[in-house]
């Protein structure tokens, strides 16, 4: 029977093919007990495969927990998480840009794997969840035919990057980022100097420095748009920010460099990730993200590390090369632009026209938001989203931060009828962008540390606050409300004007689901301050919290006052006796309905919360590499069961040449991809010190690896094949001995 | 045709709009849960109300989903069988309808006289895009074995037609019996029958 693998043969670029028959691979391994869970996890993890609530094998229906027994029984896919539980994919779409074909694929993907919806995240990926990991290896393959990767969208590596989804059509932006942001996702991806950090790394790009969209100083690596002068020519830059990050200790990101040309952007890059790597905390994951680094050496040494480490990046063409082809980089509208020309108006145009159009600073052209609920969308709406697209804009179709979909390069002209043809798809909604268009995580729906559910309560607000937004003056109507489940951000709670995280707290012998409420955040600015923890209130009390707080912006504020600076100027502690009443926690005999969750008739537990995966596995770097090696010979055994010898010998060799790099990394973290240099530095290093030396065989097994790398035998039969695999097995087992020995530690 | 696809989908639609709203049937899927009232490993409640034409409220297990299915403006009960599906579509489509037809019969039984599907007519859906493109030659290929099938499972002529004209979306066949009225009991008899003969 035709395989996805084999029918997109053809379609999928090498390299990203040769990644998912590695994954698969492993994947077997663990099922066979032959690779470790951790290691396992994290190979997983970055593929973008993330474990999902209850994939411990465990969930509390409301009574009582119950076991879940899924049918593979103990074996997992890392700890505590069983293999078969439904899972989530996580696809990166690198600064949030993708083609109207690519929507098709994911919408397909949606609808064969998962449960028929597509989630757009605050980081502009897509996220299908409830699916299951057998089905992954061909998820992957068919985004991969379509140029679309999930490695490293997950786990401890350069995660999405991000930028404005005005890019290129705004009024004020210094220059369009969407090239660099695509420049800089190439790079990195896969990159060396990626693959060792104790934690995730986000970058995100901005135009400007005044708006919101890119957010800059909330990521890990933020990178703002600038020019300057220079010899009377103007030259392109950006301001490099480091070490931001929410979280549950959100941190403002400090300045690296005021100005970093664009031959300096990808260098500079690299060597904060080296510094990241080599100085960054590998142990406790609660202490590994870089802004802890950045806090702990101060940003002065920290820049004096980054300064140092420039000096010793390698070389790398690819510094440069992408200057030449940012060029190359543009946008073909589907029409010419044209003015509004008169004609009527279908009903509800005005109001959408109002809150989600933007008119572009090419004139004859608007962007225009669609506001989708809770970031959802079924795999039927883009299909015809895509058709949408395909008619008005072309390929010019962006996931926003604020979770909606984008549509760039509308002729003006056009904007009555693509409105029509959203409203007969669903997705006609005004409002984007105002306080209906709430940001939200997944929470306790899917997520295993959920707290309390941010997609019921946002659900709840949504349809409280559409209700009656015609009402509301625009002072609360531009305000921007995010939920968090729980302290860890993911729903930007601390850059809202009012965010909500998930808590909870004990009345009498229940607990009972809460949010923290957290005001005064700022979205602007690149998201330039965050907001204050006021107090938590029961889950079911926060529609009233919210409207008893803009009811009293809009009485007391002053003219032209905004939110940030009315809830500065009112004060903690005025705010907190404000929600004192709310604060309440009555009986559960007295109001049931509080001990409940919003979208969730269960008795509220926290028995459910788990392991979360956001950390990622802490393995070493061998330990990844070794996996690679070990997977690269399981596809070798392969071969040699299908009957292709020389395939079996390539691939094997192949191994041998990944365990040895493996080992090489320890110690010289350069060594690059060439065979040559691979196979002559581990000669130096380890075979001639004899650091490799078996205590019986000696240098037996490396000779096995320097004996192929000399050459392979005119003809390749089967005994043949069967012997390489056997020395690669050993050689294997050899370079992890001695990696014990001489470094001590091979998983974290 | 008579290939198993990857997931296989039954919709029943229900006969009239219930006073019954979306978010009513989220704590029926819970209790649903705790007392095992439909078959396999249940996971979860998902909701998806919000979106319009969707899948409404979901109840998760870990071989099939069980929808209060929003799509196409219908309104339904849409099993969608995931996992370990038999080798063979008759049997494949017998299990699937099974199951489907249980779990429709235990949503009425929680809103009677409100809930009330029509088992006379089916949605099937074939979710593998590789043995089953939506395509017109795709349907003509598999009408006659279809037709064969779900002839036995409803015990009468039906009349198949391709749901979506969309080439992107899921091969999808509507099946409904001419000129009968096809109840639940009698659906489960030949469910049962059928059972019994294989």
């Amino acid at each position: 029977m035709t395989t996805w693998k084999e029918m997109l043969k053809d379609d999928i670029p090498a390299e990203m093919g040769k990644l998912i028959d590695t994954y698969e691979a492993q994947m077997e391994l663990r099922k066979q007990g032959k690779l470790d869970e951790k290691v396992f996890a994290e190979a997983r993890l970055r593929k973008g495969v993330y474990g999902q609530r209850y994939d411990n094998g465990q969930r509390h229906d409301g009574v009582r927990t119950r076991d879940l027994a899924y049918p593979s029984g103990e074996v997992v896919k890392g700890p505590d998480t069983l293999w078969d539980a439904p899972g989530m994919q996580r696809i990166k779409i690198p600064y949030g840009g993708l083609t109207a074909e690519q929507l098709e694929v994911l919408s397909e993907l949606a609808d064969e794997y998962s449960d028929g919806i597509l989630h757009i995240t605050t980081r502009q990926d897509i996220q299908l969840h409830y699916v299951h990991i057998d089905d992954t290896p061909d998820l992957m393959r068919r985004l991969a035919a379509v140029g679309i990767t999930t490695q490293e969208a997950c786990g401890n590596s350069v995660r999405n990057i991000t930028a404005c989804t005005l890019a290129g059509v705004c009024h004020d932006e210094v220059f369009d980022v969407s090239p660099y942001a695509d420049a800089m996702t190439h790079f990195l991806l896969n990159h060396d100097d990626v693959q060792d950090f104790g934690r995730k790394f986000k970058v995100a790009f901005s135009g400007c420095a005044g708006h919101a969209c890119g957010l800059v100083k909330m990521h890990d690596l933020g990178l703002l748009a600038q020019t300057r002068e220079i010899d009377g020519e103007t030259v392109r830059g950006f301001t490099v920010y480091v070490g931001g990050g929410l979280g549950t200790v959100p941190h403002q990101a400090k300045v690296l460099a005021e100005f970093a040309t664009e031959e300096e952007l990808l260098p500079l890059t690299q060597a904060v990730a080296r510094v990241f790597a080599r100085l960054g905390e590998k142990k406790n994951r609660n202490r590994a993200r870089i802004k802890f680094l950045v806090a702990k050496l101060g940003i002065d040494e920290f820049r004096r590390e980054v300064e140092e480490e420039l000096k010793i990046v390698p070389h790398d063409a690819r510094h440069t090369a992408y200057i030449n082809a940012l060029s190359d980089f543009s946008y073909k509208p589907a029409k010419a632009g044209m003015a509004l020309n008169g004609a009527p108006l279908p009903d509800g145009f005005e109001d959408w026209y109002r809150s989600n159009v933007y008119r572009q600073v090419q004139p004859g052209y608007s962007t225009i938001t669609l506001n989708t609920p809770l970031g959802d969308f079924t795999a039927q709406q883009g299909f015809l989203l895509a058709d949408i697209a395909r008619r008005y804009v072309g390929d010019n179709i962006r996931f926003s931060v604020e979770q909606n979909v984008v549509l760039r390069w509308v002729a003006d002209a056009d904007l009555p009828a693509i409105y029509h043809d959203l409203c007969e798809i669903g997705l006609g909604d005004p409002n984007a962008g105002t306080i209906v268009d709430i940001t939200t995580c997944p929470g306790t729906d899917t997520c295993k540390l959920g707290i309390a559910s941010s997609r019921g309560l946002t659900a709840e607000l949504r349809t409280r606050l559409i209700e009656k937004i015609n009402l509301l003056p625009d002072a609360v109507r531009e305000l921007k409300i995010k939920v968090s489940g729980c302290f860890n951000s993911c729903g930007q709670h601390h850059v809202a004007d009012i965010g909500f995280f998930g808590n909870s707290r004990r009345s009498g012998n229940h607990k009972m689901p809460h949010f923290q409420v957290v005001l005064g955040g700022q979205w602007r600015q690149n998201a330039g301050s965050y907001g204050l923890a006021v107090g938590a209130v029961p889950a079911r009390r926060v529609p009233d919290v919210l409207e008893a707080l803009t009811e009293r912006y809009v009485a007391e504020r002053g003219e032209g006052e905004d939110f940030q600076t009315w809830v500065k100027e009112l004060g903690r502690k005025e705010i907190k006796a404000m929600l004192q009443p709310y604060m309440k926690l009555p009986s559960f005999e007295e109001a049931p309905a509080y001990f409940s969750d919003w979208g969730d008739s269960r008795v509220y537990t926290i028995d459910d919360i788990g392991v979360g995966e956001c950390a990622g596995e802490v393995v070493s770097l061998f330990s990844m590499e070794i996996s690679k090696a070990e997977s690269t010979q399981f596809e070798a055994l392969l071969a040699l069961d299908d009957g292709d010898y020389k395939l079996a010998d390539e691939q094997a060799y192949k191994a041998m040449v990944q365990a040895a790099r493996a080992l090489v990394r320890t110690k010289h973290l350069d060594v690059g991809d060439n065979y040559d240099d691979i196979v002559g530095e581990f000669r130096s290093r380890f075979y001639d010190t004899e650091l490799i030396y078996d205590r019986f065989a000696k240098g037996k097994f490396a000779r096995y690896l320097f004996k192929r790398h000399e050459g392979a035998p005119a003809r390749v039969n089967e005994d043949y094949a069967h012997q390489i695999i056997d020395e690669t097995q050993l050689f294997i087992e050899n370079v992890h001995t001695a990696e014990q020995r001489i470094n001590g530690v091979i998983v974290g | 045709m008579t290939i198993v696809p990857k997931r296989l989908g039954i919709k029943f639609s229900l006969k009239r709009q219930p006073t019954l709203e979306p978010e009513d049937i989220l704590p029926i899927f819970q209790r649903w849960i705790q007392e095992h009232r439909v078959e396999g490993m249940l996971i979860d409640v998902i909701d998806y109300k919000h979106v319009p034409e969707g899948p409404g409220i979901v109840l998760i297990a870990d071989e099939a989903d069980f929808a209060y299915d929003l799509a196409d403006g219908e309104i339904g009960l849409h099993y969608i069988r995931k996992r370990d599906l038999p080798g063979d579509l008759s049997r494949a489509l017998q299990l699937s309808f099974k199951s489907a037809l249980a779990a429709a019969r235990a949503l009425e039984a929680e809103a009677p006289g409100d809930i009330v599907f029509d088992f006379s007519a089916a949605k099937i859906s074939f979710f593998d895009r590789m043995r089953y493109r939506n395509d017109p030659a795709v349907f003509e290929n598999a009408r006659p074995a279809l037709t064969n099938l779900l002839s036995d499972i409803f015990g009468g002529t039906v009349t198949l037609a391709r749901v979506y004209d969309d080439r992107r979306a899921v091969f999808a066949v509507s099946c409904t019996v001419a000129g009968e009225n096809i109840n639940a009991d009698a659906l489960a008899a030949r469910l049962e029958e059928n059972r019994q003969s294989v």
